[in-house]
């Protein structure tokens, strides 16, 4: 592992020991950027990273508390002789102490919006920069520091505890995490991200492996991993040489990454032990189910068409039904897909890309080129990714040529 | 901290017969709940606010005012009472705005207060 990796790994698990003393994110977050700083200039890397960290982190906070205790005396304000001296409450706990569940779920509370919690997450557990996370979510940077700063007030005013929620509001809480991993799974691994993004998909996965482990005994966290690992498996076939994105059924399975398959598969065995089914298992299901073409050569439409169907009774989304369309395609012919995209809701999906695409792919497959093209048309004044754009103007020009050659 | 949980209904389904009964389930329902707040020592005060129709409200724009009959907020939910409560976070002001009865449709919503200095 390199330094960076260390450090991103241990991160989790110093912020949140010391957003759990300290009960102050901020703060918690301050210090430990601080100590990594620090880190990176020492000549000797430590043995122990987290430790090291972690009693950097705390000597800083414990130095920032001081401070402003000193601040508020010099102030005359009352609160500054009150309470106890920080230094008892700030101990050395040994081994650290792991508080990862705790942070995951005030970054994640169900109190913040579902974009906002994202957006916590990634910056105070995972630490990547407000840059890098608005690239992710394709927002302005302006945008993203000021939903993260309200989300961090938000946290600090409605008062959002520190303590680990009752087991029995477990279900609604995870419902909140999950759909924040959701959201940072679709911004990470859309089929047009590119390398560049890579940073945000290690993330999210650390994230989402992480919740795994602290709770290995939840069917839809499992599920929620290895639909993760699944995703990222197919991370380096996903452009190809010229920066065009590469649908999935044209991915060269060699080079996928069979080890996170393995992984994956074996999680979501390890989640249908568990009993209770969800759409994040049905959906890491789907991906699994493609993913086998790597070992098997063929892909199991009939299989993932069923999938879709369970998914969508969980599920009745747009979205959802347009993919159950593209694997009715596979089944029953371009026809039938058509078909069943004419009977989905037009005017909601004008505005999403993939719609477009998936009706020139399918227009295309039915020899209609003319039509194809349209909708090619379409899908490009929707202001494609540059990776999906590369891709949709070659998907126009041979379409032309497919034309040129009936015409002869 | 404390939280001031306002309680917003739909009153019709308090209406007639059957309506009132509804209330007096509901009313001992409260009881239950204060109850529930003195024995966990939590902090607490609170109030049922006479129906919207009662409400006047005085609407600003700039400096100039005008008297409206009526709520301020135009909604099938209105106000119909609140609760104040002391606790030391949201999951525990959570934990209490949940055990609030609405046989109906309604909302509860949950406001910290700004603390002062």
């Amino acid at each position: 592992m390199s330094a960076g990796d260390t450090i991103a790994a241990a991160r989790p698990r110093v912020i949140a020991a010391l957003a759990a003393q300290l009960r102050d994110l901020d703060l918690a977050e301050e210090c430990c950027d601080a100590a990594v700083e620090a880190l990176l200039r020492t000549a000797e890397f430590p043995r122990d990273c987290a430790a090291w960290l972690f009693v950097a982190a705390r000597r800083k906070a414990l130095d920032a508390v001081r401070r402003r205790r000193r601040e508020q005396l010099a102030l005359g304000s009352d609160s500054a002789t009150e309470g106890q001296d920080m230094g008892e409450v700030i101990e050395l706990p040994d081994p650290i102490p792991d508080e990862r569940l705790r942070l995951i779920f005030i970054c994640c509370h169900p109190a913040l919006a579902t974009e906002a919690r994202v957006a916590l997450a990634l910056k105070v557990i995972c630490g990547l920069s407000v840059e890098q996370i608005a690239r992710g979510f394709v927002v302005p940077e302006a945008t993203m520091y000021q939903r993260i700063t309200r989300a961090k007030a938000k946290v600090r005013d409605a008062g959002i505890g520190f303590e680990l929620p009752h087991r029995r509001h477990w279900p609604e809480r995870l419902e909140a995490v999950l759909l924040a991993l959701e959201l940072a799974y679709a911004a990470a691994f859309r089929d047009a991200a590119d390398s560049e993004e890579r940073q945000l998909a290690a993330e999210v996965e650390r994230l989402a492996l992480t919740l795994a482990e602290l709770l290995p005994d939840e069917p839809e966290v499992l599920g929620m991993a290895a639909m993760v690992l699944l995703a990222r498996s197919r991370e380096r076939a996903r452009l190809d040489g010229a920066g065009a994105m590469v649908p999935l059924s044209l991915q060269d399975t060699t080079m996928w990454d069979r080890q996170r398959i393995l992984r994956g598969s074996d999680l979501l065995a390890r989640a249908a032990q568990g009993g209770s089914g969800g759409p994040y298992q049905l959906m890491a299901a789907i991906q699994l189910t493609h993913a086998r073409r790597a070992f098997e050569g063929v892909t199991d439409w009939q299989a993932i068409l069923t999938l879709y169907d369970g998914l969508l009774v969980l599920r009745p989304d747009p979205v959802i039904a347009l993919n159950r369309a593209l694997a009715l395609a596979k089944v029953e012919g371009s026809s039938a897909g058509l078909a069943a995209l004419a009977g989905l809701p037009g005017e909601r999906l004008a505005g999403f890309l993939p719609f477009h695409a998936a009706r020139a792919d399918l227009l295309r497959k039915a020899g209609d080129f003319a039509a194809a093209r349209a909708a090619i048309d379409q899908a490009l004044a929707l202001d494609p990714a540059p990776a999906e754009r590369r891709f949709l103007e070659a998907e126009r020009q041979s379409l032309g040529e497919a034309r040129a050659s009936l015409d002869k | 901290m404390q939280y001031l949980l306002l309680i917003n209904e739909d009153e019709s389904i308090y209406e007639g017969e059957a309506g009132a009964r509804i209330m007096q389930e509901v009313l001992g329902k409260h009881m239950a709940f204060a109850e529930a707040l003195v024995k966990d020592g939590v902090a607490f005060s609170g109030n049922r606010l006479q129906p919207g129709a009662t409400a006047t409200t005085i609407k600003w724009d700039h400096g100039a005012h005008s008297l409206h009959d009526g709520p301020f907020s135009e909604t099938h939910e209105e106000l119909g009472g609140y609760y104040l409560i002391d606790v030391p976070d949201l999951d525990r002001a959570l934990h209490y705005a949940r055990m609030i009865p609405i046989p109906g449709k309604g909302a509860v919503e949950i406001r910290p207060v700004w603390e002062m200095g």
